[in-house]
C-alpha cells in the first residue's frame, strides 16, 4: 500500500503542470465566491450563524479532495488497462491495497489545496477559522469518513472498468451532482421535491452539515454528527462489500477471458 | 505526391494550394468524418443534457441567494436569477466552444491522427480553419440544444421584456463573440501542438474569464484596480453588454454595446494576426523536434 502511494506521488508530481493548474482553478473558483458574497447573502434564514464566505469556504476546499478520492481508484485502474500495467500490479497486490494506496496518494496531494486555499483567504479575503481540540479530532474523523465513502464509490465503478475495459463516464457526472446539490455552495435547505432526495443519496451532504456543524456552530449538536456519522458509515460499509464482490467477479471475469490488459 | 525530405520541404508542401483539393471539399471532408465519429459518442450527447441541467441548477440555486433577489447594474434591476443565468450561459456556451476546439486538437494529437491530417495537401491552415469552424458550429449547436431542458425547467426569464432593436444588437454581439472565441480557439489550437496541453491551456482560459466576466456578480464588487485587470477580457464587457440588451433595453448607440462590438472585433482580428503570424513556426518546430503526436 505504501509502495503503490509513493509511486502515486512521485507520477502525479511529474505532472506539475496539471496539478499546478487544478489548484490555481481552486483559487479562482474560492475568489469567485468570495466578491459573490459581498452581496451579503442572508444565511441566518438558512440556520447558519456564519458568513456566507465561510461557509462556502468550507465546501469548496472540500471539493477537491472529494472529487479526487472520487475519480482516483476508476482512473487509475482504466489507466493501468490502457498502458498495459494492470496485470502485473495483479500479481504484486491484492485490490484493496491498490485502491487505498491511490487514494492515499491522491489526496495527500490535493489536500494541499486546503491549506494553500485557507493562506490566500486568511490572507486576502478577511477569513478568520477558531478551532478547539475537539473540533480539530471531530474534523479529522469526519474527513476520514468522507474520503472512504468516495472511495468506495471509486471502486464500484472500478469494477465495471474491469468487465468491460472502459471508462463508464459516470464518474465525472457524480462529481458534478456532488458538487451541485451537496450543499458546498448554497445550504440544501433551499431544496424542494426530487432535488432533495438526490441531495440525500449523496455521502456528502451527510459530510459537509457534520463539518458545517462542528466548525460554524456556536455549540456542537452532537446529536446531528452522530446522525451523519452513521449515515457516512453505512455508505462505507454497503458499498464496499458491494465494490468488493463485483470487482471480485470483474477481475475473475476478466482472468478467465484472457483479457486483463486487453484494450 | 513527392515524399518531402526536410521540415522545411514538408512545410511548403502543407501550405502549396495548386495540388491541393478546394476549402470547400476539404471542409466538407472534415465536417462529414467529425459528425461520424460524435455520432458513435451518443452518451456523451446525453451526459451533456445532463450536466448543463446540474450546472443550470447549482446557478439557479445560487441566485436564490442574493438578497431580496434582485440585482442592479448599468441603471436596471433585473431578478438574480435571469442576471445570473444570463451572464453564466453566456460564458458556459462560449468557453464550452473554446473547449471543444481544444480538446479535439489533443484527442487527434493524442491518437497519433494529427500528423495524418496535416500532412494532406489540403494544407495545415486549412485544416486548422476547418477543424476549428467545425468545433464552433458544432459546439454551437449542441450548447444550445443542451441549454433546452433548463428553459423548460427553471423559471429564468419570467417577465423579460426585449425590444426588436435591443434583439437585434443582441444578435449582433453574440456574433461578435463567436468571432472572438473562433479566433481564440485557432491561437490556442496553436499553442497546443506545441505544448500539447490542450485541456490545462482551455481550463485557465475558462477559469479566468469565468471569474472576471461577473457572470455571478455586478462587476462593482471587485476593487478597482481588479475592474481594470477584469476589462483586459473582451469577454467582460461583452457580457456586460449582452446584460445591457437583454435587461436595460441596450441598443447599439448605447456606450457599453459599442465599446463591446470594437473590443471584440479588434480582439478578434489580432489574435487571428497573431495565428498566422505563428502557425508555420510552430508547425516548423515540432517537426524539427519531431514532437508532432508526441503527447
Amino acid at each position: 500500500m505504501y509502495a503503490i502511494a509513493a509511486a502515486r506521488v512521485k507520477m502525479s508530481l511529474s505532472y506539475k503542470s496539471s496539478y499546478l493548474i487544478v489548484l490555481f482553478l481552486n483559487l479562482v473558483t474560492i475568489t469567485m465566491y468570495f466578491f459573490f458574497s459581498r452581496l451579503n447573502p442572508d444565511m441566518a434564514v438558512f440556520g447558519i450563524s456564519a458568513s456566507y464566505f465561510e461557509f462556502v469556504f468550507i465546501g469548496l476546499a472540500l471539493q477537491f479532495i472529494v472529487g479526487t478520492s472520487l475519480a482516483t481508484v476508476n482512473g487509475s485502474i482504466y489507466n493501468e488497462i490502457v498502458s498495459g500495467t494492470w496485470s502485473s500490479l495483479l500479481l504484486h497486490f491484492n485490490f484493496a491495497e491498490y485502491a487505498i494506496g491511490t487514494t492515499l496518494a491522491g489526496t495527500f496531494l490535493a489536500s494541499f489545496s486546503i491549506f494553500i486555499s485557507l493562506g490566500v483567504s486568511y490572507a486576502f479575503f478577511g477569513f478568520s477559522l477558531s478551532v478547539s481540540g475537539i473540533q480539530i479530532a471531530l474534523i479529522c474523523l469526519l474527513f476520514l469518513m468522507i474520503l472512504l465513502s468516495h472511495m468506495v464509490i471509486s471502486m464500484l465503478f472500478a469494477a465495471f472498468t474491469i468487465y468491460y475495459q472502459k471508462n463508464s463516464g459516470i464518474v465525472p457526472l457524480l462529481y458534478q451532482l456532488t458538487k451541485t446539490f451537496s450543499g458546498i455552495v448554497f445550504p440544501i435547505a433551499l431544496l424542494s421535491g426530487f432535488p432533495t432526495i438526490l441531495s440525500r443519496s449523496l455521502p456528502l451532504t451527510y459530510g459537509l452539515e457534520a463539518l458545517h456543524n462542528v466548525i460554524l456552530s456556536e455549540s456542537i449538536q452532537w446529536e446531528i454528527i452522530q446522525r451523519n456519522s452513521l449515515v457516512l458509515i453505512g455508505f462505507i460499509i454497503v458499498l464496499g462489500i458491494l465494490s468488493f464482490i463485483f470487482v471480485s467477479k470483474s477481475i475473475k471475469h476478466s482472468k478467465k477471458h484472457n483479457k486483463v490488459d486487453w484494450y | 505526391m513527392n515524399v518531402p525530405q526536410t521540415p522545411s520541404n514538408v512545410t511548403q508542401q502543407f501550405i502549396q494550394e495548386n495540388d491541393s483539393v478546394s476549402l470547400y471539399s476539404g471542409l466538407q471532408a472534415v465536417f462529414i468524418r467529425n459528425f461520424k465519429i460524435l455520432w458513435q459518442y451518443k452518451f456523451t450527447i446525453i451526459v451533456g443534457f445532463v450536466n448543463t441541467l446540474i450546472a443550470a441548477s447549482l446557478f439557479y440555486y445560487v441566485s436564490l441567494l442574493v438578497p431580496q433577489n434582485i440585482i442592479r447594474q448599468d441603471g436596471y434591476v433585473v431578478s438574480s436569477v435571469s442576471f445570473i443565468f444570463a451572464g453564466a450561459m453566456i460564458v458556459d456556451i462560449s468557453t464550452k466552444i473554446m473547449m471543444k476546439s481544444m480538446n479535439s486538437f489533443t484527442s487527434e494529437m493524442r491518437q497519433g491522427t494529427f500528423e495524418t491530417l496535416s500532412c494532406l495537401p489540403f494544407g495545415l491552415k486549412r485544416y486548422f480553419l476547418s477543424e476549428i469552424s467545425f468545433e464552433v458550429i458544432y459546439g454551437l449547436i449542441i450548447s444550445i440544444l443542451n441549454y433546452i431542458p433548463v428553459f423548460l425547467i427553471f423559471p429564468l426569464f419570467i417577465g423579460f421584456n426585449i425590444s426588436w432593436s435591443s434583439l437585434l444588437t443582441l444578435l449582433l454581439l453574440l456574433v461578435c463573440i463567436l468571432i472572438f472565441f473562433f479566433s481564440l480557439s485557432l491561437l490556442a489550437a496553436n499553442f497546443t501542438i506545441l505544448v500539447k496541453r490542450g485541456r490545462e491551456i482551455s481550463m485557465i482560459v475558462v477559469g479566468l474569464i469565468h471569474l472576471f466576466s461577473g457572470s455571478l456578480f455586478p462587476l462593482d464588487l471587485f476593487p478597482e484596480w481588479l475592474r481594470v485587470i477584469a476589462y483586459f477580457s473582451p469577454m467582460t464587457i461583452a457580457v456586460r453588454a449582452c446584460r445591457l440588451c437583454l435587461f436595460g433595453n441596450g441598443v447599439i448607440t448605447s456606450e457599453i454595446v459599442w465599446i463591446a462590438i470594437i473590443a471584440l472585433l479588434v480582439s478578434s482580428t489580432l489574435i487571428i494576426f497573431l495565428f498566422n503570424l505563428s502557425y508555420k513556426k510552430i508547425y516548423n518546430r515540432i517537426r524539427e523536434k519531431g514532437t508532432v503526436h508526441e503527447f
